[in-house]
């Protein structure tokens, strides 16, 4: 099937009536809950996973792949009219998207944000239908060694790309996989580190963890100060429309963030976020108006947000080619699959192309869908934000807890999000990342797999499985990265010191 | 607190990674060739426990970073709301079976809202039996959740 055969069939499947339903209400509440400041798409996606137990699998990710893609859209919402990003990836844009509210000019901020978002999202989804197939056909080719090694260095750039220190993510993954390896052992099947719990040999299920880190957690962050509901910046629909000069100024960096953040979403780590920081400091270095930076520049507000969209449509190459997760809401979209049956993986475009081809179609009808939804309706959306903090953080923990108990209808997994939420809070005031945590988890039992596996095949033959062409190209990289930054900076301190 | 957090949060994750290394001494080994289901673990337990090692001692010796790469932690009122939080979840859970989903969901919710500033208890009572009612007939009537009925309603 080439990629316009497809994209028809794809368009046949997300147009069925409970394909199209699960896109509207995924992008739907991935626009609230970027709004939200409590709960991003991760919570939101590990609250709905429970839900989708009676849907198809193909539904269950159109709906779930909806909460992240729209997330991008609702985050922006916020930042520009209140200067309170609802998600990490809009941080960027509050810094001259509130400028230029202050301004009087939130509408135009709104609509190049919001076509931006579309602009590159839609660039991003292109891509991705291009990118994917013949990555999944060359990954074919792919054994254990070369999955181990893709595992192991994504783990390994994640942790060195988060921002914050090294050291802490390291130990976040290591964490992560000592959780991952609770339960039966993948291949013999062994029980293992189950504490005489007959429940924990199924090993530490992604939701409660999930849901406890990014939940709960959260919650309890919130619940340390008792706000006011902030002030809105009113915008008329009228307002909405930028003058002529500033879509000239916003077009090229839509489509200079749409290529960033497609790039920055392939690599392993916090893509949505990283691809803003990448994209503004881009826009402010080519910018023949540097100076207006910080200070309501259009630029500063259509490259992030176009980069963050185009960013999810880069992390799903990965996930939906390789079945690696390299983001943790990739992760949350892997850890349905899995829980619906679904073995993810290079095989899953052709054994199930109605999950590839669906899912891709959606997110062209998502993204046109929240275009129509985030201009006319900017002020419902951020008319949320006046639901009172105790009312939503009441009905966030009510959900949590009763969305955990439905998975499998265990205590164990109700303790297990208590204690994660506990972790999570303590973990988040000393600056731990919990992304590795959460992809450690989610990537460890395939790692062990993949390991033993390789050994196995090399008869414990190390050599045999690093000196693999594309093992060995992936652990140069890595090292490479590790060794040259510690290179430099010696041979700096060296030259400082020789110097007179 | 604030100062010492770093290092008893990494001397934690150190007892946990040899308490973890232990249970694993247990799991048969395997050879190279033929590795068993303790090999993965092992690695791993050393990975966490050399981590959360050199972090007690950055930590140590770097007081001032250490402390800076943190938020404070909650005194007073604000700390006191945070720990009823926690202990109102815990509750939760230990009393879902006996007392059932109905009662624990209401007090539950009710708690949380006069903890987080709600003050009328009429709004309260009001807000945490719909509630708790409505996430009751959307996850067990609905999605067939069976939640606990608890002693008094089964």
């Amino acid at each position: 099937m080439d990629s316009l055969q497809g994209l028809a069939y794809g368009f046949g499947v997300a147009l069925t009536g409970a394909n199209l339903l699960a896109c509207l209400l995924g992008v739907l509440v991935g626009t609230v809950v970027g709004v939200l400041p409590g709960i991003g798409p991760i919570g939101a996606m590990a609250l709905l996973i429970p839900s989708t137990f009676s849907l198809g699998p193909t539904t269950a990710l159109i709906m779930l792949a909806g909460i992240y893609y729209g997330s991008m859209y609702g985050g922006s919402t916020t930042s520009i009219l209140v200067n309170v990003p609802g998600e990490a990836a809009s941080v960027v844009t509050a810094i001259d998207g509130y400028q230029m509210a202050r301004k009087g000019r939130a509408g135009a901020a709104l609509a190049v944000s919001a076509v931006g978002s579309f602009v590159a999202g839609t660039l991003g989804i292109v891509a991705l239908m291009l990118f994917a197939p013949p990555l999944a056909e060359l990954a074919l080719e792919f054994g254990p060694p070369e999955y181990f090694a893709l595992t192991l260095v994504g783990l390994f750039f994640l942790s060195g790309l988060g921002g914050g220190s090294r050291l802490k993510s390291f130990l976040m993954v290591a964490f992560g996989l000592l959780l991952g390896t609770v339960g039966m052992e993948p291949i013999s099947g062994l029980p293992r580190f189950t504490l005489g719990q007959l429940s924990l040999a199924q090993g530490v299920e992604l939701v409660p963890v999930a849901m406890g880190l990014y939940g709960i957690g959260e919650v309890l962050i919130i619940a340390e100060k008792i706000t006011g509901i902030p002030e809105l910046i009113k915008v008329k629909f009228r307002e909405l429309f930028p003058t002529v000069a500033e879509w000239k100024r916003a077009f090229p960096p839509m489509l200079r963030g749409g290529g960033v953040g497609f790039l920055i979403g392939l690599i392993p780590g916090p893509a949505a976020i990283l691809s803003t920081f990448a994209s503004y400091a881009l826009e402010k270095r080519v910018s023949r108006h540097p100076q207006e930076f910080g200070k309501g520049a259009i630029e500063g507000v259509a490259g992030p947000e176009a980069a963050n969209n185009s960013a999810t449509a880069g992390a799903m190459v990965p996930l939906l080619a390789l079945g690696i997760p390299f983001a943790p809401a990739t992760a949350m979209l892997i850890g349905a699959l899995i829980i619906h049956g679904v073995q993810p993986g290079p095989l899953l475009m052709t054994q199930q192309p109605e999950i590839f081809w669906g899912v891709v179609a959606s997110m062209y009808i998502g993204n046109l869908v929240l275009l129509i939804l985030n201009l006319p309706l900017v002020g419902a959306f951020a008319s949320i934000l006046r639901l009172p903090q105790h009312l939503l953080m009441g009905l966030i923990l009510l959900l949590c807890l009763v969305g955990t108990y439905s998975v499998n209808n265990s205590l164990l997994d109700l303790y297990i999000l208590i204690g994660m939420g506990g972790v999570g809070y303590f973990l988040r005031k000393l600056k731990f990342d919990m992304a590795p945590l959460i992809l450690a988890l989610v990537l460890g039992p395939m790692m062990e797999k993949t390991l033993l596996q390789s050994l196995f095949m090399a008869r414990g033959d190390v050599w045999s499985i690093l000196s693999r062409p594309i093992p060995a190209v992936l652990y140069s990289i890595a090292i490479a990265v590790m060794v040259l930054p510690l290179l430099y900076r010696w041979v700096k301190k060296r030259s400082e010191a020789l110097r007179p | 607190m604030s100062l010492r957090a770093l290092p008893i949060v990494s001397l934690c994750f150190l007892l946990l990674g040899i308490a973890y290394l232990v249970d694993n001494s247990k799991l048969p080994m395997g050879s190279a060739a033929k590795p068993g289901a303790g090999l993965f673990p092992l690695l791993v337990g050393f990975a966490l426990s050399g981590l959360s090692l050199a972090l007690f001692i950055w930590a140590g010796r770097n007081q001032d970073t250490a402390a800076k790469g943190q938020e404070p932690f909650p005194v007073g009122k604000d700390g006191q709301r945070v720990l009823a939080l926690g202990v109102v979840l815990a509750l939760f859970v230990l009393l879902l079976k006996p007392l059932g989903y109905g009662i624990c969901g209401t007090a539950l919710l009710a708690a949380v809202l006069r903890l987080l500033g709600l003050r009328s208890w009429r709004r309260i009572i009001l807000i945490s039996l719909v509630a708790a009612a409505t996430s009751f007939f959307l996850f067990d009537t609905l999605l067939g959740v069976p939640l606990p009925r608890g002693v008094f309603f089964s």
